[in-house]
């Protein structure tokens, strides 16, 4: 998940004003009008074109050649033998695509991708939520404690949280079954039971990114008016109601951004299962980035692995869309 | 979850290099005799590596003009390492390759085979040897072997009544019940349920029951009853809660030994070493025996080969230099820096290795009669569906029949 600026839609307008005559550089170039494109590559735009420069070969050769190269893979059968000579893959069309759909432990992926943005998703945003209108105004002091706390998993190496949430979830001695067993009962072993191996994944998950909710929503939160909160105390709204018709509707735009990105992380979601089970017991953790990662570098199934990643591509492209337009702010 | 980005640019990555170097990828017609000063580049894995270097450094002290320059490489990148070498002609002159990725690179054309007149096949272990012969050719000399026994604890077996080793597959099964009924352990052994790797214990099993990964006509022959009666043996374990159905990926079984929560597992012999450091309290309470037999006790052999690249340039340099590695005085000395066993059968004469531990007998005793793993290409993925076909028993709990006509059906396409 992204954890740059959130974009303009999720702060408030002042500094959107700002920011946008910031965007110098090629900009210029606009302003003039269309038409001539010669005019672009003109010496007043040197400097912009030489700024850019860094970022454009960079762009160019990790993600525009790679995309690409992938994109033609996808339709090829493109394996170990390949890779010294990639033109002497065979093209197979679209094979790769339809062999996935007859794929059980593909569909199986798509399955339990499914199940981790659809339960995760929605914790996450409302906790991230309700941590952030907490910190808002509930707590004083201790605030940027609580930030730091919140925030802290988002940037702490995966590798470390997974030793930490194999102690909590150990079945023998962690910290669950070590409670359970002060009050009698049985801890479960969490990670070793196809039922349970999901949920697990998906509070660790949440537990991990709603800090970047939480940062988002703040921002947010600390965008609302204070005159409209007034002026809804003296029309006499509790609490409740103010939360429900003054900060949901004016959270609206950065709502959309926080579901959009989580969405699109959790759709992606490849390091949970990666270091903590493996996509076991049964591939009942196996998510489409994990299969994908093992088709692609474990056996070097590079075309298929390349027709996976389309696909999810597509996918995310898909409820990408859908929610722009289910979430997208009426106000205006 | 930030990093798929940066694994889809890592794929993406390497495919672009793939495509950009693949052109510059040049083959070394110009071949440098061993007399002539060279560096030559060796690729050594793991803490192999490591010791690697300092053999070099004593290489280099018997032949000043060979300078042997070591890059130690982890075992758990070396493959796309290998791969990603072997796409943009970047391969050292030599490597230390596993036993089982030989096939692999067997089948990309990227070895050199051995000059079989300098190296003798009788003078190592035939099990090793033939891991990396394809064809009738050989094309790696095996530097180490390893195989798997069995370890179990002794403290506890006199506490539930057991005074000998287990011999047979149902004395196995005894102690696994006596450890966990009479001297209360957590489990009675361990044997991996699922995840990378599973196939390592589960090959024991198939192979002391008779059983081979490959028929006679080199298919696939993982649905025979000999490979039924194996997952049914293993799976018996997990039915009976004998052993725990569910491992983290890096489980390490040896801190369940030293607690005695895993009081017998099977694995192979720098087990003894990790346990001399990691478990010391352990000294004299376990010992290691060979596998309990189903039909016979027949484990497997794995370790590592030195190979050359067709590439090299350096050939004849490399050649010395898995000479120097092979003989048996160096062999023996190779066991007491990285404690494990020579490939080579004469080195097991020398003082270093009658010395040895008495616990690695019983490894010296199984490898005579190890067999190999085939090299094939597709290996990695191969023992995939074997690891997937024992989670199939030991944690989805599906009948070993139909676990092992599924694996059967999954690794049909595997072989050429």
């Amino acid at each position: 998940m992204a954890t740059t600026t959130p974009s303009r839609r999720g702060v408030p307008d002042r500094t959107s004003k700002v920011r946008s005559g910031a965007g110098a550089g090629t900009g210029t170039g606009r302003r003039r009008g269309p038409g001539l494109r010669r005019d672009r590559l003109s010496v007043q735009n040197g400097p912009g074109w030489l700024f850019s420069t860094p970022f454009l070969v960079l762009f160019l050769t990790f993600m525009a050649v790679p995309i690409i190269a992938t994109f033609l893979m996808s339709f090829t059968e493109f394996e170990l033998r390949n890779v010294a000579d990639p033109f002497s893959a065979e093209f197979i069309g679209l094979e790769n695509y339809t062999r996935l759909f007859e794929d059980e432990k593909f569909l199986t992926s798509l399955f339990n991708t499914f199940y981790f943005v659809v339960l995760g998703v929605p914790l996450t945003v409302g906790a991230g939520l309700f941590a952030a209108v907490l910190l808002n105004r509930g707590v004083g002091r201790m605030r940027t404690v609580f930030r730091v706390g919140f925030y802290a998993p988002v940037v702490t190496s995966i590798v470390a949280v997974a030793v930490v949430w194999r102690f909590v979830l150990d079945p023998a001695d962690g910290l669950i079954s070590g409670l359970a067993s002060e009050v009698g009962l049985k801890s479960p072993d969490f990670l070793g039971s196809n039922v349970l191996a999901m949920p697990s994944l998906i509070v660790m998950a949440v537990w991990r990114n709603l800090g970047t909710a939480m940062v988002l929503f703040l921002a947010g939160l600390q965008g609302i008016p204070t005159e409209v909160r007034e002026a809804a105390r003296l029309d006499g709204a509790g609490i409740w109601q103010e939360f429900r018709s003054i900060t949901v509707p004016l959270l609206r735009p950065t709502m959309l951004y926080v579901s959009v990105m989580t969405t699109i992380g959790f759709l992606n979601v490849f390091e949970e299962p990666f270091v903590m089970t493996e996509g076991g017991p049964d591939n009942s953790t196996l998510t489409v980035s994990l299969d994908m990662y093992k088709e692609g570098f474990s056996y070097f199934h590079m075309g298929y692995a390349s027709s996976m990643a389309y696909v999810l591509f597509t996918i995310i492209l898909a409820v990408t869309l859908l929610q722009l337009r289910l979430l997208k702010d009426k106000t205006k | 979850m930030q990093p798929i980005p940066r694994i889809a640019a890592a794929t993406a990555a390497t495919t672009a290099l793939a495509l950009l170097l693949s052109a510059c990828g040049s083959g070394g017609e110009e071949q440098t005799s061993a007399k002539d000063k060279q560096t030559l580049t060796v690729w050594g894995m793991g803490e192999e590596g490591k010791h690697l270097a300092k053999i070099g450094k004593e290489f280099t002290k018997k032949h000043p003009n060979i300078t042997v320059k070591v890059t130690p490489v982890g075992w758990d990148v070396v493959h796309q390492k290998l791969t990603a070498a072997v796409a943009a002609g970047e391969l050292p002159d030599m490597a230390q390759m596993g036993s089982t990725m030989l096939g692999e690179f067997i089948e990309l054309d990227a070895l050199e085979p051995v000059d079989e007149k300098t190296f003798k096949k009788d003078d190592f272990f035939p099990a090793a040897w033939n891991g990396g012969v394809k064809d009738g050719k050989a094309y790696g000399v095996p530097w180490y072997v390893d195989t798997r026994a069995l370890y179990y604890r002794t403290d506890l077996a006199e506490k539930a009544g057991v005074d000998k080793p287990p011999a047979t597959w149902k004395d196995q099964m005894d102690l696994a019940k006596a450890y966990k009924d009479k001297a209360k352990t957590k489990w009675g052994t361990y044997n991996q349920p699922a995840n990378v790797g599973a196939w390592q214990t589960w090959l024991p099993f198939l192979y002391s029951a008779g059983g081979d990964l490959l028929d006679s006509s080199g298919k696939p022959d993982l649905d025979s009853p000999e490979s039924v009666k194996a997952l049914e043996e293993y799976a018996a374990y997990f039915d009976q809660g004998l052993s725990r159905k569910s491992s983290p990926p890096d489980y390490d079984v040896v801190k369940d030994f030293g607690t005695g929560d895993a009081p017998m597992f099977i694995s192979g012999p720098w087990i003894v070493q990790n346990i001399q450091d990691q478990q010391p309290q352990l000294k004299g309470k376990y010992a290691t025996a060979p596998l309990p037999a189903g039909e016979s006790s027949t484990s497997w052999v794995g370790g590592a080969s030195l190979v050359s690249f067709k590439d090299s340039e350096h050939k004849a340099a490399a050649k010395e230099f898995t000479k120097y590695l092979t003989e048996t005085k160096q062999q023996a000395a190779w066991y007491e820096m990285a404690k494990s066993l020579p490939a080579n059968e004469s080195a097991f004469d020398e003082p270093q290795l009658k010395n040895a531990p008495e616990q690695l007998d019983a490894f010296e005793k199984q490898l005579k009669t190890a067999k190999t793993v085939p090299p094939l290409a597709k290996w990695e993925e191969f023992s995939g569906k074997i690891d997937e076909g024992v989670a199939r028993v030991s944690q989805k709990g599906e009948s070993p029949k139909k676990a092992a006509a599924w694996m059967q059906k999954a690794t049909e396409g595997l072989v050429d």
